[in-house]
């Protein structure tokens, strides 16, 4: 970033795999003479490194590979602000932008986290965010897209710096419209500004004087007219997502074709897809998007790539090979604890230093260390080598979230040779220096309480084995939309058996209801083709009219029945049931046949064209029933369908008067092209204030409607010969299927994935698959994307011939305790336990395939027969009476 | 693992090692992630809360809630609540039905009523009985205030039967001693005993004056 002077000898970043440093060519005194043609002089460093690592005679070199597709992912660079002379970035210190920000906040950064300005190196007390800086303008750049992420990483930024902060931090944040349109995103903006306190003013800021303390004057016009000046601490630019030279290089070397903004060309119906067969591409190249979206679109990717390459498939795999594992049964328990800082996550919270000689003094400890990140390259490769060292058999690490980090850790277990179960994890971050940042002591205090439960529970682990079981090469898609259909073509394509089940009579979806995709793309060819494809497909079985009766069984090995009386076993289950329109109350709607929703109009539009070009006036308004305190969601497609549609009636009817009644437009990335074509023909936006929401009437059998306008302030009335409600998109039926399929929904009975970054597509239950709607309201192309991102994380599952489980599950009965009663039997709620006759009579027989661990059975046992792995008795009583006892 | 893994002996033990409180956190009903795991944990926590309170605990000290995993805010709001809630009763034998030492002694009591067989039969056997188209071996549906008021009743037995179980293991004793003691009517103290007797964990150690002296056989219940 230049914030700071680093060596000649540096590491990129913190998080570089692998994390080595490497030689800066230009500021190398020895190289510098080299290239000037003189004999190089210095090599300090080659004779200070004890280890011999020092390589001066290294040169890049070139790698011929041949293969049968390229995935191209090389990201964006931000904007650059150094030309705006209004914000002074090259000249203000405490102006900085939102990456310099982030290093700001970052414990690798230069001021190892501490949020302080530049100029003084004090904290700040109060902090404003420039939105939009190199996004949708095209006065001092050409970007006149949206760059989708902003809005929220500002948020985020200032939420951080709010909570960061020792003394209170005022912090505004001045926008165009806010937009969170993302899964769960309005929530989080509702927080800032509500709970938070956090300052929204809109309006583009024209001016930033520096004052004699180096502290910045803000000028801007508020909404009423009025110049208004306030002075911040510290101004951040929320600059933009562009491609980079580089990625521009790239794509002109791969021959693809590159759009205005020089992002690669998709097609909203083909979006991983380039302009060159065989080429796709993922993340910000394709277009400005946030992480999960990214994520998401690389495993779209690679489903299109694997559907190429399926004949191929495994030709080139090379098997992960660990060492034998060592039976530490017989051993004395030998305990390392790793403690980690996670930057400055935990470290500046808690007194890592403090724990770790805590750790020294627990039960069977014999090893104590301290980690940067104890997650990095170079400390799971010293994980291993401890292990190794001090002939550890049992390993604590206490840092972040199992859920995210456990399988890490396990796998360091097993390549140095140790069962990955005899390992666990205190979380020492989410759970601790995260909630408990205001009280440093406490916060140390239950860290050592965590630490001493983890060892505790650690002394009682045993080593387990995974469950194999064969896995049946099929899957079952739920909704034959475009997602689902997509979904199913794919996995199909790739040689698997598909089982699609739709619930109407007919395949489609609501993309039946899409005249085109916001590219312009027609979508009933495309619809045609994709339903032919289907049913022409050897691969797939539709069965339409039917629903699932009964979902049973575990990952690879799943049984439907379904309501139709058809009935078949399958590997995987991809959930696109899509979501529906929401009833209205409001606006005249069902009294007054010219109140319609906005398919009605596009059915006008399609079949009715005359009446349209015979209207006068034609109002829309946004956000009917999205937004909301029972719906606090943004229902993300309605803006630009909306802005859509009235491009169309004004290309219909050039001289009709069209009203957008809207809260915030969000046509984010490349939607925002819509919005201003839209505003250049003369369509009038009006924004609205939730507490003041427009009026309809019928006045002497016509339509009416009032609204204050945002510029003059006033109440401004319109006579339309119709209104377009752009009304919300929510979940219908979702929790009857949740239930049939054990997983789970978020509060608006969304679908839930298991992690929105992580693992954007996947349930928490293994197997299971979300796409589409179901997921989150999402417009075509990334309905499209998401159902090949789920496609291919099936196929991970699909292509392998047996499922390995998780021994964390019901795992032993004492058969000797064992009086055969049934009660366990009785009450699994996943038929996982059977009564089997043995000599001895009856006792109870696991099915641990089926079994999910939820422990039921172990705490009703009355003869304490039962036991869970990992989770036994001993091992909670343990664990309990570590903190209690203290 | 689910709350319907939360044992009542983890509980009570728990509270034996010292806990001032115990919080139970589960998915909202008809929400659960393992399907029924937290009725079950309700059932076998109701029952743990009469068996504690009967032990002379304060009930609030237990408390069964719910949530979803995605409210993060109202996890803390629930814990916040909680601690205050327990602060206000203040630790463990104050505010409580007795103080300690007595109130430890009784809730190990309790401890082996919630992890001994019966409780645990009925209270397991709870969903099954009162389940249309299940229950008893008869087909006989119950309400659940007929299972409640049959789990109140095996409370107190089982509380009285593992007190004077573990005052015969401190020292042999005779019926109106323990009764005296222990503060149940001699009647009921002699069936506890005779039933005692006949199960095996007691016999007679001789008779002093007109009375039998029992003395525990220790054996493990």
């Amino acid at each position: 970033m230049g914030m700071n002077k680093r060596k000649a000898v540096y590491v990129p970043f913190a998080q570089t795999v692998p994390l080595k440093y490497t030689i800066d060519r230009k500021a190398c005194l020895y190289f510098q003479a080299i290239d000037k043609g003189k004999k190089g002089k210095c090599k300090a460093c080659e004779k200070f490194c004890e280890n011999d690592a020092i390589n001066f005679d290294q040169t890049a070199t070139t790698v011929d590979l041949n293969v049968g597709s390229i995935i191209l992912a090389p990201g964006f660079q931000a904007f650059d602000p150094s030309k705006w002379d209004t914000y002074q970035y090259t000249n203000f210190k405490n102006v900085v932008t939102s990456m310099d920000f982030e290093r700001i906040l970052a414990a690798t950064g230069p001021t190892e986290g501490h949020l302080v300005r530049p100029s003084d190196k004090e904290q700040p007390k109060s902090i404003a965010w420039f939105q939009c800086v190199g996004s949708r303008d095209i006065n001092r750049c050409d970007n006149a897209y949206c760059s989708s992420v902003c809005c929220m990483y500002a948020v985020k930024e200032a939420m951080i710096a709010m909570e960061h902060a020792h003394d209170p931090l005022e912090a505004s944040i001045f926008f165009m419209d806010m937009r969170t349109y993302g899964k769960d995103f309005e929530k989080y903006y509702n927080r800032a500004k509500d709970d938070m306190g956090m300052r929204f003013i809109r309006c583009r800021v024209h001016s930033v004087i520096e004052n004699e303390d180096k502290s910045l004057k803000v000028c801007y016009v508020d909404e009423q007219g009025n110049i208004q000046n306030e002075d911040y601490d510290m101004v951040v630019l929320s600059v933009g997502l562009e491609s980079s030279a580089s990625a521009i290089e790239l794509g002109n070397k791969m021959g693809i074709e590159l759009d205005k903004y020089n992002f690669a060309k998709t097609s909203d119906l083909t979006p991983v897809a380039t302009s060159k067969p065989g080429i796709y591409v993922a993340g910000c190249f394709q277009g400005p998007k946030d992480i999960p979206y990214s994520v998401m679109e690389a495993s779209a990717a690679a489903a299109a790539a694997a559907r190429d390459l399926a004949s191929a498939r495994g030709q080139l795999q090379k098997i992960k090979e660990f060492p034998p594992e060592r039976d530490v049964s017989g051993e004395e328990t030998r305990m390392g604890v790793f403690v980690c800082n996670c930057g400055i996550n935990i470290g500046a919270v808690v007194d890592v230093h403090e724990v770790a000689e805590y750790a020294k003094t627990l039960p069977n400890v014999t090893y104590v260390q301290e980690n940067l990140f104890s997650c990095s390259q170079d400390a799971q490769d010293q994980l291993a080598e401890m292990i190794r060292e001090h002939n550890l058999n049992r390993v604590v690490v206490a840092a972040c979230s199992p859920r995210t980090h456990e399988p890490l850790f396990q796998e360091t277990m097993s390549n140095a040779g140790i069962n990955k179960h005899l390992f666990e994890m205190a979380n020492i971050r989410d759970q601790d220096s995260w909630v408990h940042s205001a009280d440093h002591d406490a916060a140390t205090q239950k860290a050592k309480d965590l630490v001493a439960m983890g060892v505790a529970k650690a002394n009682l682990r045993v080593a387990l084995q995974p469950i194999e079981v064969p896995c049946t090469k099929s899957s079952m898609v739920l909704g034959g939309g475009p997602a689902g259909m997509t979904a199913a073509l794919n996995i199909a394509d790739q040689g698997f058996k598909v089982y699609l089940v739709e619930k109407k009579d007919v395949l489609g979806g609501h993309g039946r209801k899409l005249r085109k995709a916001f590219s312009g793309e027609p979508v009933k060819p495309y619809l045609d083709d994709l339903i032919k494809r289907v049913n022409d497909h050897e691969n797939i079985e539709v069965h339409l009219g039917a629903e699932p009766k009964m979902v049973s069984g575990f990952v690879g090995n799943f049984h439907t029945d379904l309501t139709t009386g058809a009935s078949f076993d399958h590997g995987t289950v991809i959930v696109a049931v899509g979501a529906d329109s929401t009833k209205v109350k409001e606006y005249l709607y069902g009294e007054n046949p010219n109140v319609m929703k906005w398919w009605d109009l596009d059915k006008k539009i399609e079949e009715d064209p005359d009446s349209i070009k015979q209207a006068k006036c034609a109002v829309a308004i946004h956000c009917v029933g999205s937004r909301e305190p029972d719906r606090p969601y943004c229902s993300k497609i309605c803006c630009a369908h909306a802005i859509e549609s009235a491009i169309d009636l004004k290309e219909l009817n050039p001289d009709l008067d069209v009203y957008m009644l809207y809260r915030d437009i969000r046509t984010y990335g490349r939607l925002e092209e819509l919005y201003q074509k839209a505003r250049s023909m003369g369509i009038l936006f009006v924004r609205y204030d939730p507490d003041n929401k427009p009026k309809v009437e019928e006045v002497g059998g016509k339509l009416q409607v009032t609204v204050t306008d945002h510029v003059l302030g006033r109440p401004i009335v319109m006579s339309p010969d119709f209104i377009t409600l752009y009304t919300a998109i929510a979940p219908k039926g979702t929790e009857e299927l949740a239930n049939m399929l054990k997983v789970t929904l978020n509060q608006e009975k969304f679908f839930l994935e298991a992690h929105m970054k992580l693992r954007p597509v996947e349930f928490s239950t293994d197997g299971m698959f979300v796409c589409g709607i179901a997921h989150y309201p999402k417009p075509l192309d990334e309905c499209i994307a998401q159902a090949q991102a789920a496609a291919s994380r099936a196929v991970t599952v699909l292509s392998k011939d047996k499922v390995v489980i998780e021994p964390i599950v019901a795992g032993f009965v004492d058969k000797e305790a064992c009086r055969g009663c049934g009660l366990c039997v009785a009450l699994c709620p996943y038929g996982a336990i059977d009564i089997e006759e043995t000599p001895e009579g009856r006792k109870a027989k696991l099915i641990s395939a089926s079994c999910k661990g939820c422990g039921i059975c172990a705490a009703t046992c009355y003869r304490h027969a039962i036991s869970i792995n990992a989770f036994n008795d001993t091992q909670i009583e343990a664990q309990m009476h570590a903190f209690l006892n203290k | 693992m689910c709350t319907g893994r939360v044992d009542p002996a983890l509980v009570a033990d728990a509270f034996v090692n010292g806990a001032d409180g115990v919080l139970v956190i589960g998915c909202y009903f008809g929400d659960c992630h393992y399907i029924t795991g937290n009725f079950m944990a309700k059932h076998k926590l109701d029952m743990a809360t009469e068996m504690l309170a009967y032990a002379g605990l304060n009930p609030t000290r237990l408390q069964f809630r719910n949530l979803s995993s995605a409210e993060g805010a109202r996890f803390a709001q629930h814990n916040t609540e909680f601690v205050e809630q327990i602060k206000e009763i203040g630790p463990l034998g104050t505010g409580d039905k007795i103080g300690m030492p007595k109130l430890k002694e009784q809730l190990g009591i309790a401890y082996k009523a919630l992890a001994g067989p019966k409780l645990r039969w009925v209270v397991g056997k709870k969903p099954v009985f009162t389940e249309a188209g299940k229950g008893n071996k008869y087909g006989e549906i119950f309400t659940e205030h007929e299972i409640n008021r049959t789990l109140s009743g095996i409370v107190i037995d089982e509380m009285a039967t593992h007190s004077i179980l573990a005052a015969l293991e401190k020292k042999p004793a005779a019926v109106k001693d323990l009764a005296k003691d222990l503060e149940i009517p001699a009647p009921e103290a002699l069936k506890y005993v005779l039933a005692l007797k006949r199960r095996g964990f007691v016999e007679m150690d001789g008779v002093e004056g007109t009375s039998p002296i029992y003395k525990s056989t220790g054996i493990e219940g």
